[in-house]
């Protein structure tokens, strides 16, 4: 009887990666599928959840305006908070408004000044550059939380036709 | 003389420089995907200025169609010659008219799918039947303060086409797509 087993020499263990290749294949694929080139983008955030709507038709680019449930954005830059008030009509509930010392009638002072200057600075392109393409036409993207009432909504519109945007695109995510 | 045969062994394709590249690859291709298709609506502020003066007479009233979105349900104004062919139902004094289109549960809406979406579709096919002119697909909403925005966008699909019907082009049949979105009640 004998303990003494035959010792072979030991290969290098080769990692088998076939099956690696097989994954990363298919991730390959996948996310090929999903590549886009939009020329908006969202931050997709629990304040700012978008509807969903049948419409078809592509975003294009344009000065954006975020209205989320926490404040108002302007391409990026905050431009005011909402705030929580008591409900009138529900006892013991509260919604969310602009705050009533920041604006003046249904005007919205604050988002009133940005819209301004992207009107002026979008204004000064166009003359400028002297081409139709990039001529001034007002139009604003409007991403807006589903959940908000018209009554934010429609004041935000209003300052913005004040500040001579009047063409407005609702963003809002394609219906599968 | 005995020859002695080694085994053959396969070699193994080098896959070490496709796995680099495709490791590359899915970071760059990650941060370009996109997860969630994005479309817009169109809207317009309500147009001001003079009323167009033409010489003819247009044989019939233009459509000057608006939706009032209230937390009942939506009405369909300025199309009750077509909506109510016998005459717009009675309404007792100091009631306000119920809407044309109630929830589906009654009383006030709780919900965007408790609004009908589909009876609105239908009811808006009538009018288009009556307005088949391009000039006129103009539809004007009108909610109220505490309408919440999905309620709005669910309103702007429902008049802006019917999938139910095909339409000239092979898809769904135009409506109203060109949305105006009014103050509403200030």
């Amino acid at each position: 009887m004998s303990l003494n087993k035959a010792r072979r020499p030991t290969e290098p263990a080769g990692l088998n990666i076939t099956s690696m290749m097989d994954m990363m294949t298919i991730i390959l694929v996948f996310l090929l599928k999903s590549y886009s080139t939009q020329d908006i983008s969202i931050a997709p955030s629990e304040d700012l959840e978008l509807p969903v709507s049948t419409v078809q038709k592509a975003p294009e680019m344009a000065v954006n305006v975020v209205v989320s449930k926490k404040n108002i954005v302007v391409d990026g830059v905050p431009v005011l908070s909402l705030e929580k008030a008591p409900d009138p009509d529900n006892p013991g509930q509260s919604r969310l408004q602009i705050p009533e010392d920041q604006k003046n009638g249904q005007l919205i002072d604050a988002l009133l000044d940005e819209l301004s200057k992207k009107a002026d600075t979008a204004k000064n392109i166009g003359a400028q550059s002297g081409s139709s393409e990039h001529e001034f036409k007002g139009r604003l993207l409007i991403q807006c939380d589903k959940k908000l009432p018209f009554e934010i909504l429609r004041q935000v519109m209003y300052t913005a036709g004040q500040a001579q945007f009047s063409e407005f695109k609702f963003v809002v995510y394609k219906q599968e | 003389m005995a020859v002695q045969r080694r085994i053959q062994k396969a070699e193994d394709l080098n896959l070490v420089p496709i796995m680099n590249l495709v490791t590359i690859l899915i970071p760059f291709l990650i941060m370009a995907a996109q997860f969630v298709q994005l479309a817009v609506i169109d809207s317009t502020l309500p147009a001001i200025g003079a009323p167009s003066t033409s010489d003819e007479k247009p044989d019939k009233p233009p459509l000057n169609l608006s939706l009032a979105i209230t937390d009942r349900g939506v009405t369909v104004m300025g199309a009750d010659a077509i909506l109510y062919p016998e005459g717009a139902p009675e309404v007792a004094e100091g009631e306000t008219r119920p809407p044309t289109i109630p929830c589906k549960s009654g009383g006030a809406c709780t919900s965007v799918e408790d609004y009908d979406w589909t009876k609105l579709t239908a009811k808006l096919n009538l009018v288009k039947d009556e307005y088949p002119d391009e000039e006129d697909a103009n539809v004007i909403l009108v909610p109220d303060n505490q309408i919440k925005y999905e309620v709005i966008v669910s309103t702007m699909d429902a008049s802006r086409d019917d999938p139910s019907k095909p339409g000239s082009d092979g898809k769904s049949r135009m409506l109203f797509p060109n949305v105006v979105i009014a103050g509403g009640a200030m």
